[in-house]
């Protein structure tokens, strides 16, 4: 059936979900969880490095030095706000960890799915 | 039975009239989207994503993707060959598939290639659906707006989804029908899945190009079938300015974005709520029926049935060029071969191409011919290969007889 969220009707409806987030794909669902911690970690340096190369071309443009960026003191009200920014960052690195659930396993999933 | 709204009844519900809106004269005036959510602008016909950090996430995952479909695939199919050979099969025996699964399974680099596509997956659709869920009100807000804009028809049959449309393929959470920003999601995500070269429906814009216009040059409606985010569609406008052109799809909320997607281009085209094997739309209505990338992602018995829908829908004279993955998927000189299983199991199991099988194991080339149509089909003579065929000659076709 479609469904609404308040009287919005979102014309979605149920669906079936695939089990592979069921899966160990190297045998220990820890190794797994790892994985996608170091994905993660690599999608987050990049997205970094990016701003940062567009924040110090445009800071170049307008004549600000790398040095000054180097001995910038942030003030309290900006370090607040980062450290808030900091723990979504871990979190989304890290919370999957919980995930401790191997019901299927790669080496011997295949059973005529 | 189910409630069937159409954008009449719609425009009817919310007080307003179709002819007010423009909706129903093909030709208006463009209007613009009332709602158009676009911070970061356009790039060419692509909304650029509407944050930084989400199109640097993209664009790590595409640089990743092409990392794994290419160094990560061939280690794994040289482990796989390897595998095989301390079996005495080489990767291009015929043997069981059961078997060939049983032996590479447990391979630390096959496993390494499955879980970094589903992980990659698993990332790309996150971040996607964390922005357009997180920012609800906005997103279904334009959305809702674009309903009630033209050029073009939409038309929403909510109920009619039959259970098997219902799957979450590539592992898009809610699959085609059940997440209220389907259509948002597939296009990011096959953005993603194109390596990045699609982004201005460069894809699209060719095997428009390339569908054969029947032989009296007639070409005054066209129909897109299982047209997802609608690019074909309005690839198909652009060739033909002058023709009626209609997209279908089963999943409400892909054709509600093709339509808003359609809405801001200013791209008069229509777009119904709709199973390919079941239009709704008269017989002999069609000059051209198309299809792209539609059989693999439906049971066996459902692609039968959408050759047979063609046949009724188009016109004598009218042609139906249906492209998808394998020009022949039955006919492939590679069919039932050690190596092929692999694929198939990657492609299957972890993609969750959840009707690869019935792919596979239907001949729905052949049923083109069957139902009355003459098939020009040079790739069943040929041999298959493993990516969509931009056009051409290898592509079937059928020409329904005057």
């Amino acid at each position: 059936m479609a469904e609404t969220k308040g009287n919005r009707p979102t014309y979605a409806t149920d669906f079936i979900t695939t089990d592979i987030e069921k899966v160990t794909f190297f045998g220990n669902v820890h190794i797994d969880n790892m994985m996608t911690t170091l994905l993660a970690m690599g999608n987050e340096l990049w997205v970094q490095r990016k701003r940062q190369h567009i924040l110090e071309a445009l800071l170049a443009e307008k004549g600000v030095k790398p040095e000054a960026i180097e001995k910038y003191v942030a003030t309290p009200a900006q370090e607040q706000a980062w450290a808030k920014e900091r723990d979504v960052l871990v979190a989304r690195l890290w919370s999957h960890h919980d995930k401790n659930t191997g019901e299927y396993n790669f080496a011997s999933d295949w059973n005529g799915k | 039975m189910s409630k069937v709204f159409s954008r009449r009844s719609i425009m009817n519900a919310i007080g307003g009239t179709a002819a007010a809106a423009g909706f129903f004269r093909p030709g208006t005036a463009v209007a613009k989207l009332k709602k158009d959510i676009e911070p970061r602008g356009s790039n060419g016909t692509l909304e650029r994503l509407p944050t930084l950090d989400l199109d640097s996430y993209d664009d790590f995952s595409t640089a990743t993707r092409i990392w794994i479909n290419g160094d990560l695939t061939r280690a794994s199919e040289q482990r796989a060959a390897e595998i095989l050979k301390s079996h005495g099969v080489k990767p291009t025996d015929k043997v069981s598939f059961e078997d060939t699964v049983r032996w590479v399974a447990d391979d630390p680099i096959i496993a390494l290639r499955s879980a970094s596509w589903q992980r990659l997956q698993w990332h790309m659709w996150q971040e996607l659906r964390r922005e357009f869920h997180g920012n609800f009100d906005a997103y279904m807000s334009e959305l809702e707006a674009a309903d009630a804009s033209g050029p073009g028809v939409l038309e929403l049959n909510p109920g009619i989804e039959p259970e098997y449309t219902k799957h979450e393929i590539h592992m898009q959470p809610g699959g085609y029908t059940g997440d209220p920003f389907a259509g948002h999601l597939y296009h990011y995500g096959t953005n993603n899945f194109y390596n990045g070269t699609n982004h201005q429906d460069q894809r699209h814009t060719a095997l428009a190009g390339a569908v054969p216009v029947p032989a009296d040059g007639k070409v005054r409606r066209i129909l897109d079938m299982g047209c997802s985010c609608g690019q074909q569609v309005t690839a198909l406008k652009q060739r033909f300015p002058d023709a009626e052109v209609w997209g279908i799809d089963i999943g409400a909320p892909m054709v509600r974005y093709a339509h808003m997607r359609a809405v801001d281009l200013g791209i008069d085209v229509n777009f119904r709520h709709a199973l390919a094997e079941q239009t709704g739309f008269p017989d002999g209505h069609f000059d051209m029926v198309t299809s792209y990338i539609l059989h693999h992602e439906v049971t066996a018995a459902a692609s039968l049935q959408i050759v047979k829908e063609a046949h009724r829908i188009l016109r004598p004279g009218g042609v139906f060029y249906p492209v998808d993955i394998y020009p022949s998927p039955t006919n492939r000189s590679d069919h039932g071969t050690a190596i092929r299983h692999v694929r198939d199991w990657m492609t299957h199991r972890w993609n969750h191409e959840r009707w690869w099988n019935d792919y596979l194991t239907t001949d729905y080339i052949g049923e083109i011919a069957r139902v009355g149509f003459t098939l020009q089909d040079a790739a069943r003579e040929g041999v298959g290969y493993p990516m969509v065929a931009p056009g051409g000659p290898r592509n079937p076709l059928g020409i329904k007889p005057v």
